[in-house]
């Protein structure tokens, strides 16, 4: 809405420019502030044409001082909430966090007092289609390493708008599950209107699906055919990152370089992960087994719903997280979901059952637009609803910490520590809570939504 | 026909309903009409003749209206009515008890649509009814126990059919929609011709007490559904959501005198005072999206603030989830078991608690034209009651017992589906069976109840649907005798 209404105005002081000049009352500091902006609209004023200078919080600008009555901080580990607290944003870096009586605010910074509203971290979503154009489930091939829907990237695009009212900041765009390897995904944010301000990184993930899409394609492979085909692409793929890591260690000759498998020194690099679209129980079993175990790779279960949570004990073990959605609940009756044919007891949460074996980290996906992107939190609140203990703030941290950790992005977002992206949101209550919404949204330091300035969408 | 399980199942107990022309619900003709305690129940069991059926749920916080929340308190129901609420009462002997410690009481929640809760569709609910359904239970289980199913007002009574329906014809279904200006000129021009005829009639019946002789006006182009809703007898209801629609219909209101119930009503905050003056009612989906369409200047498109801007300019709110049937995907949140969901997403729009809690409760009843028996907390109504172990509103809020007609219709407990989530503590759990519905009377009985029943069905009473049917006189009017302010409201004047 600035954007606009400041266009119109230069637009406007062009116009009045040289008759103006002579009140020259308008420095270029009054115009930090974005009502500042906007009252120019009607007065008779100049204004030099170029960049404005950055608003508080943001990269090169005055420091942004924010207080409000609960911060959910969730780091990893420590301190989870402070209450009557101040996050001191600058540069589009969180500076300091701490409670009103322990933190003060240094001089010059604007000072935004938020009253009984809550700060938390930005939400991250896993598992989302809605990063760009839809074409991203090519099915030509079985597997699709080389693949990369970065190039279907349309930055803040509708449903992006919409993630974004509804706080999830961050997600991991992937390719569809058509295939048993769908190529790799990106981490992007939802805000920005620029690719490159919106990635976070890239390679995201390498997207896997080993059940429930795969066996529609072509010729209609089952489990057997999908594992070898997995294993045998990831073998290779190994042969090829060893063959780089040798010569960047100067041990062997530079390889040629295969663009198909340019993902897998990332991934054996352990710096990115394989994001799997793993649901059942014998499935989600070779996920841990195969790409955990036996190709040690950085895995994590995604998509995780319906018989998957027997293998929790495993999965605790091998230190895996669980990101799970947009099914929330395995049923008695099986309906379509005829093979797992489970359980025919109850409504079993399917977030309480990993966590009734130990499981810890466990995160929510949607699967936008299977869910739509803006019903994350409510994947944490139906989580809940089906048993999930919330005692420790797992509904949060599901939505926050958990998924950058599983991301490998903490370090820079996920949690409100000094040094962590300023992606927070001003939210009303308890984000798993259907009824509490967000009212504002700041990104890398910048407001990028405000309910106020424009229509509620969410 | 019925088929065979039906007889089977009422054997005995309802042979006198057999009889009557007019299938089997037509006991229900009258429902009101009956006493609250009535023949119906000194027939069942000629040994408890003279015993009353006494059931409380004690010491929960009873929410008894908005913003009217007892704390610790008991209601008392009696015959399957709400008898006494309050503090320190006097329980009768073989009052069966529910101990409430720490819950919430909550009125049974009212869907003014549903698929599959009673039965296996939508709209056939006499021939598909199922007390023995899987999803009645799952329907209890989120907090329903009135539904709307096609145009009838249907109880989820388990394990017995007698007396699920509390009304039929509640809604009587209209179209106007932009695509078809056909229609909307067909449906105005027998407005017009029935209109006229309600005026000569109207006019008829006060001369011809003079006039003896005086012929009853010709039922000439007169649609008996428009009848009912110009003598506001039953709600006209719409489905539309664009704006053009939804002032049209406001118009046509506005010029007819009656107050139209909008369903969906996507666009309603755009055009929200025009249907607020016009005394139109909305049955919303929260989470229903669509895009405003960018080649309009004007507002337009979903919001999440409908049901807020919808309340605010006077227009009550009921609200039903995307999904209105029992969904088993695993995908949870969108259907017709979270009722209470989608009633949280207006709350996130900004509609007050108590209005959200309305629009699952009173509104609907009211939309449905049962609000004198069902959606609230009062002396005299149906004691269909929920105990929770939350505010309703809350994601994880669960439905403890679930009580229809003074009777346990469900208690998580004791059921397959939900029992292992937050199990109550053992103090808190009293034991309560569930109410299995009336057993089958002996033969010597049934013969003796022959004489007794009948009197139900086919004495027409003074309230009755008229034999004919369309002859309209005083008593016409559906069992929509109000006590208390619940009847549709005088539309506002114009002007």
């Amino acid at each position: 809405m600035v954007r606009f209404s400041l266009r119109r105005a230069l637009c406007l002081v062009c116009a009045f420019a040289l008759g103006a000049l002579t009140l020259g009352t308008l420095t270029l500091a009054g115009l930090a502030s974005s009502a500042a902006a906007q009252e120019l609209q009607g007065a008779n004023t100049v204004i030099v044409r170029g960049k404005l200078p950055p608003k508080a919080g943001e990269k090169g600008g005055p420091g942004l001082a924010l207080k409000a009555a609960k911060i959910l901080a969730v780091p990893l580990e420590g301190a989870q909430v402070i209450d009557n607290g101040v996050l001191l944003v600058r540069d589009g870096k969180i500076q300091a966090i701490g409670s009103a009586r322990t933190t003060p605010i240094p001089a010059g910074y604007e000072v935004i007092d938020l009253g009984a509203k809550w700060l938390m971290p930005g939400m991250i979503d896993l598992h989302s289609h809605i990063g760009g154009t839809f074409d991203i489930n090519d099915m030509v091939y079985l597997a699709n390493p080389g693949l990369r829907v970065s190039t279907a990237v349309i930055p803040r695009n509708e449903a992006m708008k919409l993630a974004l009212a509804s706080g999830v900041t961050s997600v991991l765009f992937i390719p569809g599950s058509g295939v048993n390897m769908g190529g790799q995904g990106v981490l992007i944010k939802t805000g920005h209107e620029r690719y490159e301000d919106a990635l976070i990184r890239q390679p995201g993930s390498l997207k896997v699906a080993q059940a429930g899409n795969p066996e529609r394609w072509v010729i209609n492979p089952g489990r057997s055919f999908m594992n070898w085909n997995l294993r045998n692409t990831l073998q290779r793929g190994r042969e090829y990152a060893k063959k780089w890591r040798l010569f960047e260690e100067g041990k062997g000759p530079r390889p040629e370089r295969n663009i198909d498998f340019d993902v897998f020194p990332e991934l054996f690099g352990k710096r990115t992960q394989i994001s799997t679209h793993t649901q059942m129980f014998q499935v989600v079993l070779m996920t841990v087994t195969m790409l955990r175990k036996e190709f040690g790779l950085d895995v994590y279960i995604d998509h995780g719903e319906m018989a998957g949570y027997r293998t929790g004990e495993l999965v605790k073990d091998t230190g895996m997280q669980a990101i799970l959605g947009p099914r929330a609940v395995e049923v008695p009756t099986a309906q379509f979901i005829q093979w797992t044919g489970s359980n025919p007891e109850a409504m079993l949460g399917i977030g309480a059952e990993y966590q009734k074996r130990g499981v810890k980290m466990i995160g929510f996906n949607t699967d936008a637009p299977v869910i739509p992107a803006e019903e994350l939190q409510l994947q944490a609140g139906m989580g809940g609803r089906y048993g999930m203990d919330f005692s420790n703030l797992e509904g949060v941290r599901g939505l926050t910490v958990v998924p950058a950790v599983t991301a490998g992005i903490n370090h820079r977002v996920g949690s409100l520590e000094p040094g962590r992206d300023a992606d927070i949101l001003v939210i009303s209550g308890d984000p798993a809570d259907p009824r509490r919404w967000v009212e504002r949204v700041l990104m890398d330091g910048k407001w990028v939504y405000d309910s106020k300035n424009e229509r509620r969408i969410w | 026909m019925r088929s065979k399980w039906y007889s089977t199942l009422l054997s005995g107990l309802l042979l006198s309903a057999f009889s009557l022309p007019t299938a089997a619900y037509a006991q229900e003709a009258a429902p009101a009409a009956k006493p609250a305690d009535g023949k119906a129940e000194e027939g069942k069991d000629k040994k408890k003749a003279d015993e009353d059926r006494w059931l409380a749920v004690t010491n929960g916080d009873v929410y008894i209206g908005p913003g009217a929340l007892l704390r610790e308190a008991t209601v008392l129901c009696k015959n399957g009515k709400i008898h006494k609420i309050g503090h320190d009462l006097d329980l009768p002997a073989d009052t069966k008890v529910i101990d409430a410690q720490g819950m919430h009481v909550y009125p049974g929640l009212v869907s003014p649509s549903s698929s599959g809760l009673v039965g296996n569709t939508a709209g056939d609910f006499a021939d598909t009814i199922d007390p023995f359904n899987r999803n009645m239970v799952l329907g209890l289980a989120a907090g329903i126990t009135t539904t709307g199913v096609g145009n009838a007002a249907v109880k989820l009574k388990r394990f017995t059919i007698k007396d699920a329906q509390v009304r039929d014809r509640a809604f009587v279904t209209m179209v106007w929609s932009g695509r078809n200006p056909q229609g909307k000129k067909g449906l105005r021009e027998k407005f017009v011709s029935t209109a006229e005829y309600l005026r000569q009639y109207r006019d008829w019946e006060e001369r011809v007490k003079r006039e003896k002789d005086l012929k009853e006006p010709a039922k000439k182009d007169v649609d008996p559904g428009i009848l009912m809703v110009l003598r506001n007898e039953a709600y006209a209801r719409f489905s539309a959501n664009d704006r053009d629609d939804l002032l049209g219909i406001a118009r046509l209101a506005q010029e007819f005198g009656f107050r139209p119930v909008i369903e969906g009503c996507t666009e309603g905050w755009t055009v929200a005072d025009e249907l607020g003056r016009a005394g139109a009612m909305a049955i919303l989906t929260i989470r229903n999206q669509s895009p405003k369409d960018e080649t309009l200047v004007r507002a337009g498109g979903s919001s999440i603030q409908n049901a807020s801007i919808l309340h605010r300019a006077g227009v009550p709110i009921a609200v039903v989830p995307g999904q209105d049937s029992v969904s088993l995907d695993g995908i949870v949140g969108r259907d017709i078991q979270h009722i209470t969901v989608e009633a949280g997403f207006a709350v996130r729009g900004e509609l007050p608690d108590d209005a959200a809690i309305a629009s699952i409760t009173t509104i609907p009843a009211r939309i449905m034209g049962i609000g004198h028996r069902v959606g609230s907390i009062e002396v005299g109504k149906d004691a269909d009651l929920i105990v929770t172990d939350g505010e309703l509103l809350h994601y994880n809020t669960h439905v403890q017992w679930a009580i229809v007609d003074g009777k346990v219709a469900y208690d998580k407990e004791k059921e397959m589906f939900f029992a292992h989530i937050r199990p109550r503590k053992k103090s808190e759990t009293s034991e309560v069976k569930l109410d299995k519905g009336e057993t089958a009377p002996k033969p010597e009985d049934a013969s003796k109840q022959d004489g007794d029943k009948p009197a139900d069905g086919e004495k027409p009473k003074e309230g009755d649907t008229p034999k004919d049917g369309d002859k309209p006189k005083e008593g016409d009017k559906p069992e929509e005798k109000p006590k208390d302010g619940d009847k549709p409201e005088e539309k506002p004047k114009q002007g």
